[in-house]
């Protein structure tokens, strides 16, 4: 059993991890908490359905499945990533100076905007997400896991990897790294801010499509308000793991999954959404910057 | 500003008071539940029941010799809106209120009603709580936990005798409600080996079935509604769980069996009313209703024959007023689609079995009745 509650909070965790990532690599940039990060993420889940919608309605579905679902998915991203760089261009650039209260009202304001455009467009009901997989799976260690779980599990560390390696390898990456440490400092070395904080989000929302798709194919229900509950989770893991840090992301994802699941599991399930919170107080109580986050001075 | 204080004051006054000599000469009849979010498939199927019933009365002259009008009320499913939704139906002076759906709604929204004198009559709230108030007005013609609990023992016990017994519940008014009546039901014949709630709305539930399977019961029992019914059937088999699941009146939704997949569906238990498909009187209404809207819901003819209650109540009575229209609707016997109704003095339906349906190829049939 201990095993299943393992792998259940990994699934989740990954989930949780992928999301956090978009919310912890904007407010290093921009020291803004982008409320409506969880909507993308929602947006993606839905995209993902539409997406395999029209194309199994245009009758190509015996041809190749895997094909067909690889198509959605990168076009779901591709929306996302548009619907990310959009928001960033008309809801937080224009506040770009404004005080620090002002672009979080314009990010809860989005937030809403998006759950209810979702809702008039595509109904007030739960989507099903057609069953494609059967829950064929396999048995490791006493566990029963699906081929679904494991590629869940499997892309959300494929992803994380290489967020990683981009921001630690790469070019694009160091500029990143540089605007997040210093906005002024890293415009006057010739780093175009406005390019980096779009490829920002641009990246987080892409991550959030992924989380979304792989949750609308996992549990086969999405609705429009599954943004919200997710968005406070992940950002909840985010700030647990050191908000600003990527790996302090990745770890408060994967652990805040594992707290519920054990908590849920061992504990009592009735309290399983109060672990995650409950954990947070602690963690913030002990270390206030969160598990890998450096508190910042004020040089004065 | 001062100068113009007045006259903007004066003005307002007067389009409130236009606003108000406004009120219709149509009789309102008030539809109340879940029209958006999870559970909107049932708010949709009540009002789809009461437009067709509606419709009908108005192809006749309406009622009084008005015509009649629906309107719809959202909650959401939440308690604090079904007030809110209750206080604007009553502000709107509707003659009468088919809703809620669920008994958490139902209950704190019949106070208000209660208030207003406006019979309120419920298609399928269960909870017992609902009608043990003291209320006069306040009515449904769905059966209640109590006996939904009685007959889902009486099933696991007598026919198919197991011993050990998971039961989880939506923590709601309903989902919780049922779930310790059927485990009191269960009293001392059974094991109950697990006993806990989930968050509605959630989607993982593998944690809970996991903790479940280490405990091995042969059965597992569900107090709540078909999204999270259809997840925890989908998602136990996927764990390798192949136990049956017995559930009530909520998880009785063709929704359930799209969520769960056929495959992890079948075979599961459910305890709801009898087919109404049986009834000739039903027939027509089903044919009209699949023809307008596409798939019956479980709750749609309970809703229409609502409405035909109120409405026949306030043709009987001659008025629209609450108290009248409340005496009317305890005194007479009505006789439509769902056979012959009668209310007993707390508003509950005199005669309401329950039966056991089956899933079977992805459809719902009746499979056991007490006593066989």
């Amino acid at each position: 059993m201990f095993f299943q509650q393992f792998i259940n909070g990994l699934t989740v965790g990954g989930v949780y991890a992928l999301i956090a990532l978009g919310y912890t690599m904007v407010y290093g940039i921009l020291e803004l908490i982008n409320f409506a990060h969880g909507e993308i993420y929602m947006l993606g889940a839905y995209l993902g359905i539409i997406f395999l919608g029209l194309f199994t309605a245009t009758g190509l579905t015996s041809s190749s499945l895997p094909l067909l679902l690889l198509c959605s998915i990168l076009l779901s991203i591709l929306v996302c990533s548009a619907y990310g760089y959009s928001i960033e261009k008309i809801a937080y650039r224009p506040l770009r100076n404004a005080p620090r209260l002002s672009p979080l009202i314009s990010a809860i304001g989005m937030s809403i905007f998006l759950q209810n455009y979702v809702m008039l467009t595509q109904g007030a009901t739960d989507k099903v997400f057609p069953h494609l997989f059967g829950s064929h799976g396999f048995d490791l260690l006493g566990a029963r896991i699906t081929y679904q779980q494991a590629f869940l599990i499997i892309l959300s560390f494929l992803m994380m990897v290489s967020l990683q390696l981009f921001v630690m390898r790469t070019r694009m990456g160091k500029a990143m790294r540089a605007v997040a440490q210093d906005k002024v400092m890293a415009s006057l070395l010739g780093i175009n801010i406005n390019s980096v904080i779009s490829l920002t989000f641009i990246i987080g929302s892409g991550l959030a499509a992924i989380a979304g798709i792989m949750v609308a194919m996992y549990y086969g229900l999405v609705n429009y308000s599954i943004g919200y509950i997710a968005g406070i989770k992940a950002f909840t893991a985010a700030v647990l793991g050191g908000i600003g840090s990527i790996p302090g992301a990745m770890f408060g994802g994967i652990f805040l999954g594992f707290v519920e699941s054990m908590g849920a599991g061992y504990i009592s399930s009735e309290y399983k959404d109060a672990y995650a919170f409950l954990v947070l107080i602690v963690v913030l109580l002990i270390k206030p910057a969160g598990i890998f986050g450096r508190s910042t001075e004020e040089k004065v | 500003m001062r100068k113009g204080f007045p006259a903007i004051v004066s003005l307002i006054l007067l389009l409130v008071t236009v606003r108000c000599q406004k009120a219709g000469d149509a009789i309102k009849i008030g539809v109340a539940a879940q029209m958006t979010g999870a559970e909107a498939k049932m708010g949709n199927d009540f009002k789809n029941g009461v437009t067709i019933a509606v419709d009908e009365w108005n192809s006749r002259g309406g009622v009084l010799g008005k015509k009649i009008e629906i309107i719809p009320g959202d909650d959401q499913a939440d308690p604090k809106q079904a007030v809110a939704v209750a206080n604007k139906l009553v502000n709107e002076g509707v003659i009468g209120v088919v809703g809620h759906f669920n008994s958490s709604c139902s209950i704190p929204a019949s106070d208000v009603y209660n208030r207003g004198t406006v019979p309120m009559i419920t298609p399928a709230s269960t909870n017992p709580k609902l009608t043990l108030r003291g209320y006069r007005g306040v009515f449904r013609v769905c059966g209640t936990d109590d006996q939904q609990g009685r007959v889902a023992a009486d099933f696991v016990i007598h026919k198919l005798v197991v011993k050990r017994v998971a039961i989880i519940h939506d923590k709601t008014t309903y989902g919780q409600g049922l779930a310790d009546l059927f485990k009191e039901h269960i009293g001392n014949d059974g094991d109950v080996v697990y006993y806990a709630g989930i968050a509605k709305g959630d989607k993982d539930f593998k944690t809970v079935l996991t903790s479940i399977k280490e405990k091995r019961p042969n059965l597992i029992f569900f107090g709540g509604i078909y999204p999270e019914m259809g997840l925890l059937v989908k998602q136990a088999r996927e764990i390798g769980m192949q136990e049956p699941f017995l559930s009530g009146d909520g998880s009785i939704d063709p929704k359930f069996i799209e969520i769960a997949g056929v495959n992890a569906a079948e075979g599961t238990y459910l305890t709801f009313s009898p087919d109404p498909r049986r009834i000739p009187a039903a027939k027509t209404f089903i044919d009209v209703y699949e023809k307008r809207f596409g798939e019956i819901g479980p709750y749609s003819i309970y809703a229409y024959e609502a409405a035909h209650i109120l409405l026949k109540a306030v043709k009987e009575a001659g008025t629209t007023d609450g108290n009248s229209v409340i005496q009317k609707i305890h005194s007479l016997e009505f006789s439509g689609a769902l056979g012959r109704i009668r209310f007993d003095d707390k508003g509950d339906v005199t005669e309401a079995p329950y039966v056991v349906w089956i899933t079977k190829d992805g459809k719902f049939t009746e499979h056991w009745r007490t006593g066989q």
